[in-house]
């Protein structure tokens, strides 16, 4: 959980530069919501299977990374 | 050191407004370690600007490098080879590197990439605070360490004024009265007494910005 | 103490050995010269001079050179108040040489709050020289007859020099040792920040008193009435370098509000007359902003009138 990272801080600077980046993708136009950052231990399997469900369905409800049309625009 | 914050991508984008080719140049000095524009902050500004132009369908090449310094000759030569591949130059230096390289390539433009803030210290990873303001006639013998130059908003040099509380200043209840850590140290010295009522003479400003755009040279070190 | 060195009128009072009083006024946000003159009008025969601030929380306003002129027309006498903040020497040196060429005879010394706190936070500030260098400069004009620069000053001004000394500034060790150093800067007196704390201010004139500087300066102590229970709140937790003891909060709130500023002008007078008693205190500085109607019945209340004339 947040704080209780084998590396002392190491959740917390990552907690900041998830934020960071989240900022820098709402910006350029990207959408910080296609990234996010869940806190949990290793031995919590169900937990992992929840989070991944639910990212799942928040990004297909986005809807694909604007950057592949793009690229594939770019590349017509 | 010289310390800068980074610019919004919002200001870097509206100055590279139709540039096609464009190299975003990092130092590895001040700006690392105030970790404003150093090859971090190369990576991370040139991975948002590709991405941006390509959610916009421009086709935009951004290209990355990091110097040692952008304010020496030597370093800025470096790049001499490559510079016309460029029709624009984003330099995350601060406002010396930019500057030292725009006019060492001319008919090339070259952007600012950070605000540069002011000469400073880092108190703390994440912080960073002016302590100098080259006036050029450095008076900290007499002020115990403490500059009143660039620590008071007033700039006095018999301070402190009448708004000093509680040891913070007028301005900003989180900034420290120049004059209250003057008076500290002179008493951790022992010398309170003898050097608070020496009256500080009127400032020669003309060695400050006040004077012009200045120089130091050492005719003993040229050939 | 001394003879008057300068033909103030503020200068004679006290050296021949008067309590002096004075007052403010803050000069209006526009160019009409009928608001200083009616606010002079209302304390001219209960005060001996009469201050104008200098863009006072550096809020422009119309100066305090053009402002004092107006006093001067209507045969008063101001006392010029000028910051460092926003003239560098040239042209204090300058606006003094003006206020000398109308005889404004009196000059106060002060460093001015900072830009942000006005109406214009984005300026660029000045500070050249601090107020400490500003005292000695008009000394240095007055009796060397000099410009800073070296060259002579025709017909040199003649100014009554003073400072401003807040007893209850941060840090309170060196307020004593700051009065000394604006003494020996060359300050001729002295007008203190609003005393509410006659306990702390007695602390810090034992201090003047031990060092005999009560008698090379003449120190005159500021008294402000409370308006309202609001106004002691304000001033006890929002203005910088103001000591406003609990219990006069509780009693300008224990009244109801139709009484408050009579309490507040009350409170006022019993401060200056425990203040009378003070050893060192040579007068009064009396700041009623925007109540300066009140300053005729606080100085009567004071047994402080009528003012005593000296000849010119």
């Amino acid at each position: 959980m947040e704080g209780d990272c084998r590396f002392n801080n190491g959740n917390i600077r990552a907690k900041k530069r998830v934020a960071q980046a989240k900022q820098i993708l709402d910006t350029i136009g990207i959408g910080g919501e296609r990234v996010q950052m869940y806190n949990l231990s290793s031995a919590e399997g169900p937990k992992f299977a929840q989070y991944a469900v639910e990212m799942t369905h928040k990004i297909e409800e986005l809807g694909p990374n604007p950057l592949k049309k793009a690229k594939a625009k770019m590349a017509a | 050191m010289i310390v800068a914050e980074k610019k919004p991508i919002e200001e870097i984008i509206e100055e590279v407004e139709g540039y096609k080719k464009i190299l975003i140049a990092g130092c590895n000095e001040c700006v690392t370690v105030c970790e404003a524009g150093g090859k971090k902050e190369v990576q991370v500004l040139a991975s948002a600007l590709r991405m941006y132009f390509m959610n916009q369908g421009k086709d935009v090449k951004i290209d990355e490098v990091t110097l040692e310094r952008q304010c020496d000759h030597e370093y800025l030569e470096e790049i001499r080879n490559i510079i016309d591949q460029y029709d624009a130059v984003v330099s995350l230096a601060c406002g010396v590197g930019v500057q030292f390289m725009a006019e060492k390539y001319f008919s090339t433009p070259v952007l600012p990439g950070v605000n540069t803030c002011f000469m400073g210290v880092t108190e703390e990873r994440g912080i960073w605070t002016e302590r100098c303001q080259g006036c050029g006639q450095c008076i900290l013998a007499r002020t115990a360490g403490i500059c009143p130059v660039s620590r008071c908003a007033k700039r006095l040099l018999n301070g402190p004024c009448g708004g000093s509380t509680k040891g913070k200043c007028e301005i900003d209840p989180n900034v420290d009265c120049a004059w209250q850590l003057i008076i500290d140290r002179l008493k951790a010295l022992g010398r309170l007494e003898q050097d608070y009522e020496k009256l500080t003479p009127i400032k020669d400003w003309s060695t400050d910005r006040a004077g012009g755009p200045r120089k130091v040279v050492r005719e003993d070190v040229r050939i | 103490m001394s003879e008057s060195k300068t033909p103030s009128k503020l200068e004679k009072i006290l050296s021949s050995g008067h309590l002096a009083v004075t007052s403010e006024c803050g000069p209006p946000r526009g160019s009409d010269p009928e608001t200083i003159r009616k606010k002079a009008e209302m304390i001219k025969d209960h005060v001996d001079a009469i201050n104008i601030t200098d863009n006072q929380t550096s809020v422009t306003r119309l100066c305090s050179l053009a402002s004092c002129i107006h006093l001067k027309h209507m045969g008063l006498e101001p006392v010029l108040q000028m910051v460092v903040r926003d003239r560098n020497r040239i042209a204090l040196q300058s606006d003094i040489l003006g206020a000398a060429s109308f005889d404004i005879h009196n000059i106060l010394c002060l460093s001015g709050d900072h830009q942000k706190f006005g109406d214009n936070p984005q300026a660029q500030n000045v500070f050249d020289i601090d107020s400490m260098q500003l005292i000695q400069m008009v000394r240095l004009m007055r009796d060397e007859g000099k410009f800073l620069g070296g060259d002579d000053i025709v017909r040199p001004p003649k100014m009554f020099v003073g400072a401003a000394a807040n007893p209850f500034a941060d840090p309170f060790e060196i307020r004593v040792p700051r009065l000394a150093k604006k003494v020996a800067a060359g300050a001729e007196f002295i007008q203190t920040q609003c005393i509410y704390n006659v306990e702390r201010f007695k602390e810090w004139m034992r201090g003047v008193v031990d060092r005999g500087l009560h008698e090379k300066v003449y120190i005159l102590a500021g008294v402000t009435p409370f308006k309202s229970a609001g106004m002691a709140k304000y001033m006890k937790n929002r203005v910088p370098g103001m000591d406003v003891p609990d219990e006069l909060v509780k009693r300008m709130s224990g009244v109801p509000k139709e009484k408050q500023p009579e309490e507040g002008l009350k409170i006022c007078v019993e401060t200056i007359q425990q203040l009378k008693e003070v050893e060192g205190v040579s007068g009064f500085h009396i700041m009623a902003i925007e109540w300066e109607e009140k300053v005729p019945e606080i100085v009567e209340a004071s047994g402080l009138y009528p003012r005593p004339k000296v000849d010119d």
